[in-house]
């Protein structure tokens, strides 16, 4: 039995919706372009309806967060915590996909009451589900040619010279260049969804843009600094979003309502903090030695007691779980958690001795569901500007390179409403599905963990 | 007990061998399989301490190497080498000690291995300050039909590793797709349907793939 009966659809008439996600666009950054005149559509947009803060989901990375926003569920229930996770009971890795999600894309509940759809870009949306309409998987997808729904759509995309994502290798090589591609793959990403939104029937498109995450890790330290060439560059890749933005606003008619959001929020990067290094140096993780060679998971041996996976995301080496666990569940389970998380909490920052970790969670203050068994054991929340990572191969315990400059936050992720209010209390990426399926008149599907964010 | 082989990677210096071996090392590790890489350079530490780099020394670490790859592979393991192993005919003495091998010609032109030079010996050879060097001053002899041939040049180490474990796929020496956890879980369906749905969503190749780009972006 529920314990709330579900919403049921509202009468009234049904509106089309227009979703743009705008991958780890701040809400404070927005609305600072605003603010300065640098984006007028967008501030045109923005004077149509609300525009709100919105926090990101544990951990605070696109796989999980849009998860989070497509199912309306917390990751307990919709299984993915992160771009990489281990197989269960073996050290080894595979990349969580749409087909490992359990929970289900509010696109696949529209398709079944009858709605068109059309769904580009979305994270996490490879393999490509069938819908009643038109799909085309994210970044994560190996090759255009697999990533869409129906099949022949990708030979559209492909003579339009659409690309599933920019090529972040050559960043390493030229942020000039660079900076092109970022272009041009937001330029041609526009022009297919202009292309798909004019051509094909919808009640319901959603476009992700994740060139503004790309553009946020390789240069918004130069933004940030003020830059003389690259902040300038900065702005200008804004620019050419905002009059993207308009064109989206121009083919917002009376019936639909157009949602705007974000992820996360975004900041320069203090350090980059490798734990696994940490877990070592104090003997919490024992790796065989490999002679040199890249260490891996399955080199872990029984006398470790945890081991990290990007980004803050620690196992413990569990008795009958892990394949070589040596900590007994039960009472040893909770105190190896509680005295790590404790140990945690004194990490510093080796040069000025700043607290790195603001708070550290046990998987059952974040996360519920049918799928809770395969969380972290332990999340940890890094104070803002440490990028948590799970790399195994590194003998330091901090690092700030030059390449990788802009690092998530948890907080300032941003939600835009066209025509309503949003409530005022604390937004989350959860809380976007139930406003769909309100403002589309369909019936919220059950269990869902997402509160109606609008007011009309 | 599973099918142990030898993957043999020769080649030049500097053309790319233990780059491969290593990702193909990591690939095989991932389905679960039990690998050991025997790295030349790094065999002549231990193994072949003490050995030059005259003719006959030269065939001694060789066969050495072959002997422990035997021994591995005989027992399930996958046993990798990555040595230059410059002459043909130890190459196939090698071969005849051991029931599966698998040659793997890492074909990459003198010129682009030059380009390279990783470990500054190009240089240094042709200034003429290392002696009897691979490619400068001493012959390194091509196989005549190696079981895969693969050329570096304007592709990644990441493509590369993915055609070899393709080859060995299709020869039956790997299953074509990792299920280590319908092993380890027997009889629990909820698992068994989760690491199928994870095998099927990406080949081996694609998770590379994938994994590299992710790697780029610092989310790995």
């Amino acid at each position: 039995m529920e314990w709330f009966a579900r919403r049921q659809a509202r009468p009234g008439v049904a509106r089309r919706v227009v979703v743009i996600g705008l991958d780890g666009v701040p809400h404070s950054f927005a609305t600072r372009m605003v603010r300065e005149g640098r984006m007028p559509n967008l501030a045109r947009i923005f004077q149509a309806g609300t525009v709100r803060p919105l926090t990101s989901t544990w951990p605070f990375v696109s796989s999980v967060a849009w998860s989070s926003f497509m199912t309306g569920c917390n990751p307990g229930k919709h299984n993915i915590y992160g771009f990489v996770d281990r197989r269960l009971n073996t050290y080894t890795m595979f990349l969580p996909n749409s087909e490992t999600m359990r929970a289900e894309p509010m696109w696949s509940t529209l398709s079944r009451a009858g709605k068109r759809v059309g769904v580009m870009n979305v994270p996490v949306t490879y393999p490509p589900r069938e819908v009643n309409g038109l799909m085309v998987s994210c970044f994560l997808s190996p090759a255009l040619e697999k990533a869409t729904y129906p099949r022949e759509l990708a030979g559209r995309l492909q003579r339009m010279g659409y690309k599933i994502d920019a090529d972040a290798t050559i960043a390493r090589r030229s942020k000039t260049e660079f900076m092109r591609e970022l272009l041009d793959v937001l330029d041609h990403r526009a022009q297919a969804m202009f292309e798909l939104m004019d051509g094909e029937p919808w009640d319901f498109f959603m476009s992700h843009i994740m060139e503004t995450d790309r553009l946020h890790h390789f240069y918004w330290e130069y933004m940030e600094a003020n830059d003389p060439v690259w902040a300038p560059a900065f702005y200008a890749f804004y620019e050419r979003l905002d009059t993207i933005l308009g064109q989206v606003w121009e083919r917002i008619g009376d019936d639909t309502t157009l949602i705007i959001l974000s992820d996360h929020g975004f900041c320069t990067v203090r350090k980059e903090v490798y734990l696994n290094h940490y877990l070592r140096e104090r003997g919490w993780l024992r790796l065989q030695p490999r002679d040199g060679r890249p260490p891996t998971l399955t080199d872990i041996t029984p006398s470790s007691r945890a081991y990290s996976l990007d980004p803050g995301r620690i196992f413990i080496n569990l008795e009958g779980r892990e394949p070589r666990g040596s900590v007994r569940p039960g009472a040893e389970y909770e105190q190896v958690r509680e005295a790590l998380a404790e140990e945690l909490m004194e990490l510093r920052d080796p040069d000025d001795g700043a607290r790195i970790v603001e708070r550290v969670y046990r998987r059952e203050e974040i996360y519920h569901g049918a799928s809770e068994m395969n969380a972290p054991d332990l999340v940890v929340a890094p104070h803002v500007g440490y990028a948590l990572k799970g790399a195994l191969d590194r003998d330091y315990l901090t690092h700030k390179g030059d390449v990788l400059i802009g690092e998530h936050t948890h907080d300032d992720a941003l939600l835009y409403v066209s025509g309503h209010d949003l409530i005022t209390a604390t937004l989350t990426m959860q809380d976007v599905a139930p406003a769909i399926f309100a403002l589309m008149r369909v019936p919220e599907p059950a269990g869902l963990d997402g509160t109606l964010a609008i007011t009309t | 007990m599973e099918r142990g082989f030898t993957l043999w990677f020769t080649g030049l210096s500097g053309a790319g061998k233990t780059t491969l071996a290593q990702l193909v090392e990591r690939l095989l590790r991932e389905r679960g399989r039990r690998v050991e890489l025997l790295d030349g350079d790094v065999v002549r530490t231990h193994l072949s301490k003490g050995l030059g780099f005259s003719r006959d020394d030269r065939d001694t670490n060789i066969l050495r190497i072959g002997f422990v790859c035997d021994l591995l592979s005989r027992n399930g393991i996958i046993a990798i080498a990555s040595a230059i192993s410059p002459y043909r005919e130890t190459r196939d003495h090698v071969r005849s000690m051991i029931s599966d091998f698998v040659e793997v010609y890492v074909d990459t032109p003198l010129e682009e291995c030059r380009r390279r030079d990783v470990k500054g010996l190009y240089r240094q050879a042709l200034t003429g300050r290392v002696s009897a060097f691979t490619g400068v001053s001493d012959p390194y002899e091509p196989p005549l039909a190696a079981e895969i041939t693969v050329h570096t040049v304007g592709r990644s180490p990441e493509e590369c590793a993915a055609e070899i474990i393709g080859w060995l796929e299709r020869r039956g020496y790997l299953d074509p797709v990792a299920t280590p956890a319908v092993n380890m879980v027997p009889g629990n369906v909820q698992h068994d349907q989760q690491a199928k749905e994870e095998a099927e969503a990406y080949s081996p190749e694609e998770e590379a793939d994938v994994s590299a780009r992710l790697e780029a972006l610092g989310y790995l």
